[in-house]
């Protein structure tokens, strides 16, 4: 209960700094939004391809927009806690009796909220650009699958962050989430992927993320054979990831 | 003529400077490779299968032939950004006011960065084009067809170059030259850099048909797809040509306006 608290004090504390320090955090905004606008806008003639079946391109790319503006937040969770380690703060946590999982949860939750933000500014881009929502429960799963996925690269940044100890290293953070939505079903369904991608994309868990969001966002109804393999990828990953993020935090009591 | 020595030497040692700094930091020279590289085998591998199957997209050997031009465009913007920032570290840390109070003329100044920023152009275009070949990519154009996609590329790294080291005489931050580059980033977005015009529909059509990257990406992409002629080469050029003589000009402004004001 008390962890719970200290999470929450700590998720608040993050949310304030993008009002504080809105350089940081604005690019986090307009991303997902630019990210929808121009892949939508550059790319609008792939949907002619059979593998789409006649599906609206925007609508195609709203989930990957989502998921993207979900890492983004999770990014900058990571370099919230780098700055941070950086400034003293989280040693002065450390001293404190705040249970230690709550110095992950809490920039973590922030992360979480800040992807509810993110998410709704893409369904109303896409309502403007003429989608419209797919229905209660297929917009609660496509949420439901952009948190976690940022609570994934929430999780990846954190781990990335108490190790390097250093907000230089947000590039290593920034990278490996950029990469691991492209180098997946991010631009065209699996079907459609030629040669080295389709393997890769076949090995990612985002592919399975995006396919079961899109699955929903695509039919306006949950379909359980698409969205069960993305619930277990993106649980898998999180758990991994979460393990990752948690192994340093050991280490650093004895720095 | 013998006035003009002293100059072309200190523009060679600040030029040589600026390049190696660039080897040197990993931070200044990965990302204008790493990125370009990847987005372009992603694409190749997401949209292979659109040239000739859809409206707008005409037939040609392979999506990577397609792909090569707007990743070298790509390749340059980023490269550009990340030596306009190193010119305001120059700033920032006092080694250009060093300069200028030694007896360095300040038409190195700017050419020396001018001239790094082309060279790594120069050696981008070269190494894209020869990374896409080894994985199957053609110049339709052959050798002169490579000049005119080289040349292209080294006037537009001149035009970003030019952009960035105004910018840094004006701001003097390398935090804020480095700001620049999610609106470099849109710019190539809306355009043809990656996905050709005839497929893009509305408003943004319209906005990447005014955009100047596109004629120059479509300049180099002809040479490599094919269908290249003397005015699909000169326009690129042009364009390249003008987008540089106005940055440059603007960089040369801005030095004479720091140069007054430090005085």
């Amino acid at each position: 209960m008390k962890g719970l608290a200290v999470s929450l004090g700590l998720a608040g504390r993050n949310l304030l700094l993008v009002r504080r320090v809105p350089s940081v955090f604005i690019p986090s905004l307009i991303m997902p939004l630019f990210i929808l606008i121009a892949t939508s806008g550059a790319f609008h003639g792939i949907g002619a391809l059979p593998e789409f079946a006649g599906a609206s391109y925007l609508a195609f790319t709203i989930p990957m927009a989502a998921t993207m503006g979900a890492g983004f937040a999770g990014i900058n969770s990571g370099m919230t806690v780098a700055r941070d380690l950086e400034g003293g703060f989280f040693d002065r946590l450390q001293s404190s009796p705040a249970p230690r999982v709550a110095l992950i949860m809490g920039p973590m939750f922030a992360a979480l909220v800040r992807s509810i933000f993110t998410t709704t500014i893409v369904f109303i881009a896409g309502l403007i650009g003429g989608v419209w929502l797919p229905g209660l429960l297929p917009l609660l799963l496509i949420y439901g699958f952009a948190l976690l996925f940022g609570a994934c690269a929430s999780c990846w940044a954190i781990g990335v962050a108490l190790r390097a100890r250093t907000v230089q290293a947000a590039p290593i953070m920034q990278l490996v989430v950029f990469l691991s939505v492209f180098m997946s079903v991010a631009y065209v369904p699996a079907s459609a992927l030629h040669g080295w991608l389709g393997n890769v994309a076949g090995l990612n868990p985002v592919t399975y993320i995006l396919t079961a969001s899109r699955s929903a966002e695509l039919t306006g109804s949950i379909i359980w054979s698409e969205t069960w393999p993305g619930l277990v990828a993106g649980f898998a990953l999180l758990i991994l990831l979460g393990i990752f993020a948690l192994a340093p935090l050991r280490h650093l009591e004895n720095r | 003529m013998t006035a003009a020595i002293p100059v072309i030497r200190q523009t060679a040692a600040l030029a040589w400077r600026s390049i190696v700094t660039t080897i040197r930091l990993p931070q200044a020279w990965f990302p204008a490779l790493f990125f370009p590289l990847v987005l372009m085998a992603i694409f190749t591998a997401s949209f292979g299968g659109a040239p000739g199957t859809i409206p707008g997209f005409p037939p040609m050997r392979s999506f990577l032939d397609f792909a090569v031009s707007g990743a070298i465009i790509q390749g340059v913007l980023i490269g550009g950004t990340s030596a306009g920032a190193a010119f305001a570290t120059d700033i920032e840390g006092g080694f250009f006011d060093r300069l200028v109070a030694s007896p360095t003329s300040r038409t190195s100044i700017l050419t020396g960065r001018l001239g790094a920023s082309i060279a790594l152009g120069v050696g981008q275009a070269l190494l894209f084009i020869a990374i896409a070949a080894i994985f199957g990519a053609r110049v339709d154009g052959g050798l002169i067809g490579i000049i005119v996609v080289v040349v292209i590329a080294t006037l537009f790294a001149a035009a970003v170059g030019g952009l960035g080291i105004f910018l840094a005489l004006r701001t003097g931050s390398g935090e804020a030259v480095q700001g620049m580059f999610p609106l470099f980033f849109a710019l190539l977005f809306f355009s043809s850099a990656f996905f050709p015009l005839d497929t893009m529909v509305g408003w943004y059509h319209d906005v990447a048909a005014l955009n100047p990257i596109t004629y120059l990406v479509e300049s180099m992409r002809r040479e490599i797809i094919g269908g290249a002629t003397i005015w699909t080469a000169l326009t690129g050029i042009g364009i390249a040509l003008g987008l540089a003589l106005i940055t440059v000009g603007a960089s040369a402004l801005a030095l004479r306006r720091r140069l007054r004001v430090s005085a």
